[in-house]
């Protein structure tokens, strides 16, 4: 046999490569862990739902319960009589949530594992994309909530519907962005993560979840505000989802997609590289 | 505990090599590990490794209590890197040293403290890297495990091609090292043989003391 076979050759341990590239290198890392990642997700799942009687029809009846309370309190302040508003607000629940979830949940993601860090080479940014798929999981679990509404509506749903998803994964992808960037201060800054809740609690009411982008275009018509308003990433897709499935046409202009998907690349790119270029160094010794 | 910073450090270890650190509590013994492990990035400089490398420490990290010990198996090798395939080959070994019997499919909140320690160790010290890092993980279950598990490090010691441990157990360091590292205050003091690094160790105690 050949002495050299299998004989391993010396290379560094750490290479850093451009922090340019970060996005496509933490795309790389998280493919390479995928089997992890479903260990990390079946993990999360089953201990959440081990417990509970009822399981995973819990995922469908908390975004159910929320919509009919909802909807009961705006009714009575506003007034209101659209009978496909409970199906509205539940649109508006899952998708806020799920962005909400994933940007508190990358933003603890240092601290949470961090017992985890001191002794596993791991990249960190697995982590963080095992509890956002977790999020997304169970959301998509939730959009099942809509189909007695959709049913007593007789909505006829299109293959459009198909599209859903994709919308969700924008928004998870969106808040756990937001997250990257400001986890390896979160870890040293406990702070910053009360600030980041409260933060998620004031975007409820600013994001389209009790109310509606033609609410929101009646309001302002075609002024700056409507305009800024698109800065908000949860509004174009809960919208989108919202015409989806309740067939509905909210005329969202290009410019408010080319808004959306400008801030969410944005917050990819600079999330992925504060995360790739600090989050090793801050959970040193934690 | 670990020390917010060490060195400058330059240190070789060789192939077929034990070798010892020790060292003051908070002299960087355990962050000079892991920076060999890859689970810390250096500040500056270059750490090169050939081979796998897999530490042997934080025994029952990353274990979820709602999960049976074969889903905790798993788990815990993917965290550290192994592959599924590596698991499966040694399932039977892990079943088998772990003495748990039909307790192994059955999650781990209904374990006492000492099946799940035995639990760990069983994992922690199934797979067989090219360079193994021991971090003080010798001390858990009741007497009889402890001494199983002792020997099974042995045993991994023995089938690595380098091994680098911490530990404070003089007598179990000076019978298995061929060169101990002696480290204060984040820094290397000197390499060498293992009587003469430990005859500097008790100095630097016994100067301490006074």
């Amino acid at each position: 046999m050949d002495p050299n076979e299998r004989k391993p050759r010396l290379r560094p341990m750490w290479s850093e490569p451009s922090l340019l590239l970060s996005p496509f290198a933490v795309i790389h890392e998280n493919l390479q862990h995928r089997e992890l990642i479903r260990r990390l997700i079946q993990r999360d799942l089953d201990s959440r739902f081990r417990g509970p009687v009822l399981g995973y029809a819990w995922t469908i009846i908390e975004p159910l319960l929320l919509a009919l309370v909802y909807s009961f309190v705006f009714g009575i302040i506003v007034g209101r009589s659209d009978p496909t508003y409970p199906a509205v607000v539940m649109i508006g629940v899952i998708g806020w949530s799920l962005f909400a979830k994933c940007l508190t949940g990358t933003t603890k993601t240092l601290s949470t594992n961090a017992s985890l860090f001191q002794f596993t080479k791991i990249p960190k940014s697995v982590f963080a994309a095992s509890n956002v798929a977790t999020n997304l999981v169970l959301s998509f679990i939730s959009l099942f909530a809509l189909v007695p509404l959709v049913w007593y509506y007789g909505i006829d749903i299109g293959p459009n519907v198909a599209l859903t998803p994709l919308f969700l994964v924008a928004l998870a992808l969106c808040g756990s962005s937001f997250g990257l960037a400001l986890a390896p201060f979160a870890v040293r800054i406990p702070d910053l993560v009360n600030v980041i809740q409260f933060v998620a609690r004031v975007g409820f009411f600013l994001s389209p979840v009790m109310w509606t982008y033609p609410m929101l275009s009646s309001k302002f018509g075609d002024g700056i505000y409507l305009t800024l308003a698109h800065l908000n990433p949860v509004i174009v897709p809960i919208t989108m989802m919202r015409d989806i499935v309740l067939g509905t046409s909210s005329g969202i202009p290009t410019y408010g997609w080319v808004m959306f998907a400008s801030v969410t690349i944005f917050a990819f790119v600079i999330g992925t590289m504060v995360f790739r270029k600090l989050a090793h160094k801050m959970v040193v010794g934690l | 505990m670990v020390p917010s910073r060490i060195g400058p450090i330059n240190v070789d270890f060789f192939d077929t090599e034990v070798v010892g650190i020790i060292g003051r509590n908070g002299s960087g013994k355990s962050t000079l590990l892991r920076l060999a492990g890859g689970v810390y990035p250096p500040d500056s400089g270059k750490i090169s490794i050939a081979g796998t490398v897999s530490m042997l420490a934080g025994v029952g990290v990353g274990f979820n209590k709602n999960l049976t010990g074969l889903e905790n198996t798993y788990l815990y090798a993917s965290l550290m890197g192994w592959p599924k395939k590596t698991v499966d080959k040694h399932l039977d070994d892990i079943i088998a040293f772990s003495e748990l019997g039909h307790h192994f499919h059955r999650p781990i909140r209904t374990y006492s403290s000492g099946m799940k320690a035995r639990l760990g160790i069983s994992v922690a010290t199934a797979f067989q890297p090219d360079i193994l890092l021991v971090d003080e993980v010798l001390g858990v279950g009741d007497a009889s495990f402890r001494k199983k598990s002792e020997q099974r490090v042995r045993d991994m010691i023995k089938g690595s091609g380098t091994v680098i441990i911490v530990s404070h157990s003089q007598g179990f360091m000076m019978e298995i090292c061929d060169r101990i590292v002696l480290m204060e205050q984040g820094e290397i003091v000197d390499v060498g043989d293992p009587k003469k690094m430990y005859l500097r160790y008790n100095e630097l105690l016994n100067l301490q003391a006074d």
